[in-house]
Parts: structure tokens; C-alpha cells; sequence
């Protein structure tokens, strides 16, 4: 029994699957007030859900250090530090795209 | 990776034994009190997290009108049906929506009295009340008053009444808007009303002028506002601050007068929004405090005055965090997680919260202010050197595409909560 539930761990952890929202790290669940977990008509705002992680970490490092001109991002990202925003980078590109 | 709960989860996959703590984990009842930007959330969160909860919402309006946005219902760029919102969506959920107010809390017996007698028992209460007005606080104004000089600061029928006189009013009136002290329900909120207000003058009205008596010596995104008034409506708006009078002392809807303490002004159209408080029910549950709002722990939001009822929203004192309904959302989204940690009997994680609040002073000019927060000496404080307001000089169509971001973030936020 203890090599099954050994060999399901790893295959969670191998397979990644999709993250359950209570596991959600610090400051993700603000996000989709904006950027929506479903597709929203009329609306500017990119949906990040299923987006590469590394892309979301450039950006946020981009907007956080003014290299790419944000209009609120800028101001928000500065709130972040390098291993919250992999955290939630991460979170969000295991989310459904 | 894997944490206790996927282990648990996987566990009870793969058949394997953790029946007692299985079980544990699915048991809890919450009743979230008001369907709002804050209750309504919450309660689609928590049954989202656990579809093993009991979440019963008691909200007693079928139909929810929305704040925000609702100062472009005045200036006729929305019809108020584009602010309302049914609980289809949460009922779906798997949400119990108990079509009533409630009217008791017993935080001992952990039971809420519902207005037909009924009585719920809960695990965990969430309070979301919103704000209730401080009626006589400003002498003369009432609830009658309200019918002669509307506060339209819960949307809905009074936001009608008071473009309904807007449009009656003559070319060439004065409009007269008292804004409260601090702290209420939406801080930069009478100054994009005064703005929108200005916009939908002079185009219909535009010998129309309007008055803006304040409580208070400085307000939200001032300067953003103040250049913007400048630049779109010259000469329309007059803001009064405190130090020049701009406390209403009294009214007098008889004649739509509104007295400060350097004078009285005689208005051909008047909003008076007055100070406020916690929704009544905070009180009634011994979760006020004397200010008339409600303290809480930075995690969960649990009230510091009554064990097992959180509080969130603008009926609470969230440190910086400002009563918006973005800030609800985020708050309610924590609180949700953290009730379903503290259910099963683990500690909730150290939270991160963000704010955005987007104003409009024109139809396709938009300001914002932002803020990152987190729990700091027993309060929410602000991340330093993160958030603030828009870039005071605006390059780029930066105006145009901060308008567009606010009324897609009010889509996404309500397809989210009421979607």
C-alpha cells in the first residue's frame, strides 16, 4: 500500500495536473478580479490562465522594473518579489486556458 | 506540489483509508450574509474550494444593482439594467440562496435568525452587509429627505430618482453634492460623480454649474481629478474643502437647501451622500465596534469581537485596504480559502491582497489607484513602494485605455461573481 500511494505522489507531482484553487499562492485569487478564470466578452484585459509561466514572470518583471509601459501593472507588480510572482506564474499557467 | 490536501485527495482516489479525515474535511456550514461584490464571491469561492460545504447566501433582493458604474447611469452612458445582476449563477454553483434578510446573530449558539423565524446554524458566518446610512447625522436628512435630495450611494432606484432631476433641470442650475468624511463606501466615488455629472451638463445643460461641499481637506486621486476638471469642464465644478466650509451642517429638502457652516446654498438638483456605517446587521451581531464598523484579524478577516463571524467588504476595517468592491472581491476570494484551511483545522496561508479601482471623468477617460496589501501588525497595510495613482501627465491615449480597462474589469468582476 505504502509503495501505491508513493507511486500515485509521484505521478501527481510528475503530471503537475491542474492546480486546485485552494492551493492557490498568496495573491493569485486578486488577480482573476481582472484577469478572469473564464473568457469574458468585451473585455481588454488578457486572460493569463494557461499562459507559459515564463512569459507571465517576464512580464511581471518587466512591468515591476518600467521596461514594458503598463498603465496599472507597473504599480502592481512592485508588490510582488521574484518568488511570489513564479508562485503565481506558476499557478496560473497550470489553470485551464 | 503535493500538499496535505492532494494527498488526500489521491488517497481517496487510489482508495486508500483516511475515511476519518476525509470526512472531517467535507464537513462545515457556512452562511455568507449579503449577495454583494463581497458575499456573493465568497460564497461561490467556498463552495468552489469544497463542494462538500453547505453554503447558504442570505440576500433578500432577487435582483443586485451595482455601485460601480452606476455614476454612468447618471450621465446616461448605461441603463441602470446593465448594473443588475440575478443569483442564477451562484444558485448553479451549488450556493442555497435564502431569499431574506437576516435579522439576528447569535455568535454563542452560532445561529443567524432569518426574517421568517427560521434559524440557521453555521461552523463558520460570513458578514457582507455592506454600508447602512448614519441617518441624522446631517440634520434634516432622513429617509424622506432622500426622496428630494437622493444620495444615490446604493444603487438602484435612488440612482434613477436622481437622474430623472438631472434631466428635469433647467439650463443654468446649480447642482449641489455633499461628500462625507472618511471612511466610507467608495473613496474617489463623488469625485468621478461630480465628473461624469459635469460631462452629461455640458453637453445637455452647459450653462449649469456644480457644487461639491466635502467634509474633507483632501480626497482620492485629487490631483488626477482636479487637472481633469480643469482641462474637460472649466469653470463647472466648485469643490469646497473642509477648511472653506464644506461641511453640510444641516439640510432642508423643503427647499433643496444644504447649510455649511460659512453659509447656505440653494440647489436646483441636491445629493447629499451622507456619512455611514456598517451594514445593521454587524451591529445587531455585536461585531461594530463604537465607530460603527467592524474590526477584524488581516488572514481571514474573523471579527476580533466575535469568534467563528468574519466580516468583509465595506462594512469592515481593512487597515489601508479601501472600501471597493474590487477590494471586496479580493477579501472574499482570502476569506473563502481560509475558512476552508481553518475548517478542516489547519492555519490559513499569510495573505497578499490587491486593489484597483478604476474612475471615469469622461466617457473614454479613465484615472486609477492601486495597492498591494498584506497583513502587518494586526492590520492590512500597504506593500511600500508598490501601487499609487495613473501617471499625471497621460501620453499614449493612456486615459482612453485606463476607461477601457475599468469597464472590463466591471465585466469580468461580475461574470465571475454573479456569471
Amino acid at each position: 500500500m505504502g509503495r501505491l500511494l508513493l507511486s500515485v505522489l509521484a505521478l501527481a507531482l510528475l503530471s503537475g495536473g491542474p492546480a486546485q484553487a485552494a492551493d492557490a499562492p498568496p495573491g493569485a485569487s486578486s488577480c482573476t478580479g481582472c484577469h478572469a478564470p473564464m473568457k469574458v466578452t468585451d473585455s481588454v484585459i488578457p486572460r493569463i490562465a494557461g499562459r507559459k509561466v515564463a512569459d507571465i514572470v517576464t512580464f511581471m518583471r518587466e512591468y515591476r522594473s518600467g521596461a514594458w509601459p503598463s498603465s496599472v501593472m507597473g504599480r502592481i507588480a512592485k508588490g510582488f518579489d521574484d518568488q511570489q510572482t513564479e508562485a503565481i506564474a506558476a499557478w496560473f499557467g497550470a489553470q485551464p486556458e | 506540489m503535493a500538499t496535505r490536501r492532494t494527498f488526500l485527495k489521491l488517497a481517496g482516489a487510489a482508495g486508500l483509508a483516511a475515511p476519518s479525515l476525509a470526512s472531517a474535511q467535507g464537513a462545515g456550514r457556512v452562511v455568507v450574509v449579503g449577495g454583494g461584490f463581497g458575499g456573493a464571491i465568497a460564497a461561490r469561492t467556498l463552495k468552489q474550494l469544497d463542494p462538500k460545504l453547505s453554503v447558504t447566501l442570505v440576500e433578500p433582493n432577487p435582483i443586485y444593482t451595482a455601485c460601480p458604474f452606476s455614476n454612468s447611469v447618471l450621465a446616461n452612458l448605461r441603463e441602470i439594467s446593465q448594473q443588475q445582476f440575478r443569483y442564477d449563477g451562484i444558485k448553479g454553483a451549488g450556493v442555497t440562496v435564502a431569499e431574506t434578510s437576516a435579522t439576528a446573530v447569535d455568535a454563542a449558539a452560532r445561529t443567524v435568525t432569518l426574517a421568517d423565524g427560521t434559524k440557521l446554524s453555521w461552523d463558520r458566518l460570513v458578514l457582507s452587509p455592506g454600508i447602512d446610512f448614519d441617518w441624522g447625522a446631517i440634520p434634516g436628512y432622513d429617509e424622506a429627505a432622500a426622496q428630494k435630495m437622493p444620495h444615490a450611494w446604493k444603487a438602484g432606484a435612488q440612482t434613477v430618482l436622481l437622474r430623472q432631476q438631472l434631466q428635469d433641470m433647467k439650463d443654468g442650475g446649480l447642482v449641489v453634492m455633499s461628500s462625507p468624511p472618511n471612511p466610507f463606501r467608495c473613496p474617489p466615488g463623488p469625485y468621478e460623480r461630480a465628473s461624469l455629472i459635469a460631462y452629461w451638463l455640458s453637453i445637455w445643460k452647459p450653462k449649469s454649474k456644480l457644487l461639491l461641499l466635502d467634509s474633507k481637506d483632501t480626497f482620492s486621486k485629487q490631483r488626477l481629478f482636479q487637472n481633469g476638471w480643469d482641462q474637460l469642464y472649466p469653470g463647472m465644478i466648485e469643490w469646497v474643502p473642509l477648511s472653506k466650509g464644506g461641511k453640510v451642517t444641516s439640510v432642508d429638502p423643503a427647499t433643496l437647501t444644504l447649510v455649511t457652516e460659512f453659509g447656505s446654498h440653494k440647489a436646483d438638483v441636491a445629493n447629499v451622500i451622507p456619512p455611514q456605517k456598517a451594514g445593521v446587521i454587524a451591529a445587531k451581531a455585536g461585531v461594530a465596534d463604537r465607530t460603527g464598523w467592524c474590526p477584524v484579524e488581516p488572514v481571514a478577516f474573523e471579527s476580533t469581537l466575535q469568534r467563528g463571524i468574519h466580516v468583509l467588504g465595506d462594512a469592515a476595517i481593512m487597515g489601508a485596504m479601501p472600501k471597493s468592491a474590487f477590494a471586496a472581491n479580493a477579501q472574499a476570494k482570502v476569506c473563502a480559502a481560509a475558512i476552508v484551511e481553518l475548517l478542516a483545522g489547519r492555519a490559513p496561508q499569510q495573505p497578499l491582497l490587491i486593489n484597483t479601482c478604476y474612475s471615469l471623468l469622461a466617457a473614454d477617460y479613465g484615472i486609477s489607484i492601486a495597492g498591494v496589501y498584506r497583513p502587518d501588525k494586526g492590520l492590512l497595510a500597504e506593500v511600500p513602494g508598490a501601487g499609487g495613482v495613473s501617471a499625471l501627465s497621460a501620453v499614449g491615449g493612456l486615459r482612453g485605455q485606463e476607461a477601457l480597462y475599468a469597464s472590463s474589469w466591471f465585466r469580468t468582476v461580475t461574470a465571475e461573481t454573479f456569471g
